[in-house]
């Protein structure tokens, strides 16, 4: 059995098109929003927002809360390295 | 004679890594003078006061759509999370945001000689595009499992030029490397050297030892016994498993001139893999009852995304009931962060001066020759990144000046560059002529080889460091 040929290159370009955005279109607006009400789904989602957390940060400038130096590694360094 | 030659090149206009120096430089500078002008008359020098830096002006011009869950048009507005009643909406600093980007591919187009009415048009579009791009990315499933959005860039740019074909009046503005390398030049802004200070020794050791030996053990294991023909690939894909992912592939790709599918293939490991290890390594610290502090470096050390890595560290914190590993995290990733400017330098440097050069062509000396080649706007990049990390560390306010600027305008605008770069590369990007390394799965393999000598070297020194070394100083 062969494989039709060129059934890709008959449809033409803006159906192609019509076609992929219709398929993004559904998975942001139905299958997305669907899996984000799963529980397990549901419970990552709140932690991260009740820790102001924002997984999709690029670098720290991006995070909700400056990463700064927790006051324990700041007793850390008057302490090192005399090593009291 | 020479005058003509001055002509000349005033006519050709600037090289693309010159003007995007111009470009990224003058909006720094911006930036840092707006938020001079408008700093605060009371508690100017307070951390406390203003944790982010001093509010700088230009924040009310840019924006990205906000997260949302069901409708795109929650993404329009900032709901406040102490009062749900109040309500601010954004379009209007998104919109700007995409006339930023207009903006820019504008003072491009002339600073390089070139038409600017064929450029408008496209420019205008592919703004646009990257709101469409921000608003895939921020849907909260896709936004808190940290599916980026250069991933949703590439995306929009490859589905149309996948079914339709870039169309001919949108090629004068497909140009993604310009804004790319505008982008990182801003970026350097963020890039604070003088941070790495502040964040503490069992950090840097965790960083700084095992991150350059992952880095170069994986790029000469795909080169050499992997054989991945191309070198590029080979960085690019050690760089963001090494250093800290999607950021710190663009700017080793942009220094080593990796081709646009060898990017996209990067990022798209990386961030498939950050998802996995974000979910899996919290439960796996735990069942492995490895120490929470030590649990914390490691994650850190070794997923890729800087956000991924601080939500990884509140989960395993969650479970454990203990803040600590989120802490340690951060400060391992932040510091990270901060060797994107030397890595990329160095690389370009290495690219310049050994990997382009051409054995056959005339004899100058490698500094000339890999003058010549090295690409000019990381200067740019690591020009911003000093300057930045200088005013930083001269006094409390300044140090408040930078963060404002990079916080409220800086760090936005080169969100709004990378994506819309990105979607110029999806719209160019050619899958095929990486088919056959594709196929061979090596890449596959060099990043899970890669990341797995950095799952080993990461726990070891994070035990060594945090564990053991410096036990006395990391316990409360």
């Amino acid at each position: 059995m062969t494989r039709p040929a060129g059934i890709l290159p008959t449809i033409p370009p803006g159906l192609r098109l019509a076609f992929a955005t219709a398929i993004l279109a559904a998975v942001w607006l139905v299958v997305l929003p669907t899996v984000g009400r799963h529980p397990a789904v549901e419970r990552h989602v709140r932690l991260m927002e009740a820790c102001d957390v924002n997984p999709s940060a690029m670098v720290y400038t991006e995070l909700e809360h400056l990463p700064l130096r927790p006051d324990w590694i700041e007793r850390h360094l008057v302490l090192w390295p005399t090593g009291n | 004679m020479a005058t003509d030659r001055g002509a000349d090149a005033r006519r050709r206009g600037f090289h693309e890594d010159s003007a995007a120096i111009l470009i990224g430089v003058a909006l720094v500078a911006l930036a840092l003078f707006i938020g001079w002008s408008g700093r605060p008359t009371e508690d100017a020098a307070s951390r406390k006061a203003f944790p982010k830096g001093w509010p700088n002006r230009l924040s009310a011009t840019i924006d990205k759509p906000q997260t949302w869950s069901d409708a795109p048009r929650q993404a329009l507005v900032v709901i406040d999370k102490k009062d749900p009643t109040k309500v601010k909406p954004v379009s209007i600093p998104i919109l700007l945001g995409m006339t930023w980007v207009v903006g820019i591919l504008a003072a491009g187009t002339l600073l390089r000689g070139r038409s600017l009415p064929e450029v408008l048009p496209g420019a205008c579009f592919l703004a646009l595009l990257g709101g469409l791009a921000y608003l895939m990315a921020a849907q909260k499933v896709i936004n808190y499992y940290n599916l980026e959005y250069p991933l949703w860039a590439l995306l929009v740019g490859l589905v149309i030029s996948n079914t339709i074909g870039a169309p001919k009046w949108l090629e004068p503005a497909l140009q993604g490397e310009f804004l790319i390398k505008a982008g990182l030049v801003v970026f350097g802004a963020e890039v604070l050297f003088s941070r790495l200070l502040e964040l503490g020794l069992p950090g840097l050791l965790t960083s700084w030892v095992v991150t350059p030996i992952v880095l170069v053990v994986t790029y000469l294991f795909g080169v050499h016994w992997l054989k991945i023909p191309s070198k590029s690939l080979c960085m690019v894909i050690a760089a963001d498993m090494s250093v800290c992912g999607v950021s710190a592939a663009i700017a080793t790709g942009a220094a080593c001139k990796a081709k646009k599918e060898e990017l996209s293939l990067a990022i798209g490991l990386s961030l498939l893999f950050t998802v996995a290890m974000m979910v899996v390594m919290p439960p796996f610290i735990q069942w492995a009852e490895i120490d929470p502090i030590v649990g914390g470096a490691w994650l850190g050390g070794t997923i890729d995304a800087t956000g991924a890595v601080v939500a990884a560290g509140e989960m395993l914190g969650k479970n454990l009931d203990d803040k600590r590993p989120a802490e340690v995290a951060a400060t391992v990733k932040m510091i990270q962060n901060s060797m994107i400017g030397i890595v990329a330098f160095a690389v370009a440097v290495y690219w310049a001066g050994w990997v382009d050069r051409d054995a056959s062509g005339p004899k100058t000396s490698l500094a000339a020759e890999a003058w010549r080649r090295f690409p000019k706007f990381i200067l740019g990049f690591i020009g911003t990144s000093i300057v930045c990390s200088w005013l930083f560390t001269m006094s409390p306010e300044l140090a408040l000046l930078v963060d404002g600027a990079i916080n409220g305008f800086t760090s936005r605008l080169r969100g709004w560059l990378f994506c819309v770069g990105f979607i110029c590369m999806g719209l160019q990007t050619n899958f095929r002529e990486l088919a056959p390394t594709l196929a061979s799965g090596r890449p596959l393999i060099l990043y899970c080889l890669g990341q797995a000598l950095n799952l080993v070297l990461s726990l070891a020194m994070a035990s060594l460091t945090f564990g053991w070394l410096f036990r006395q100083g990391v316990t409360p």
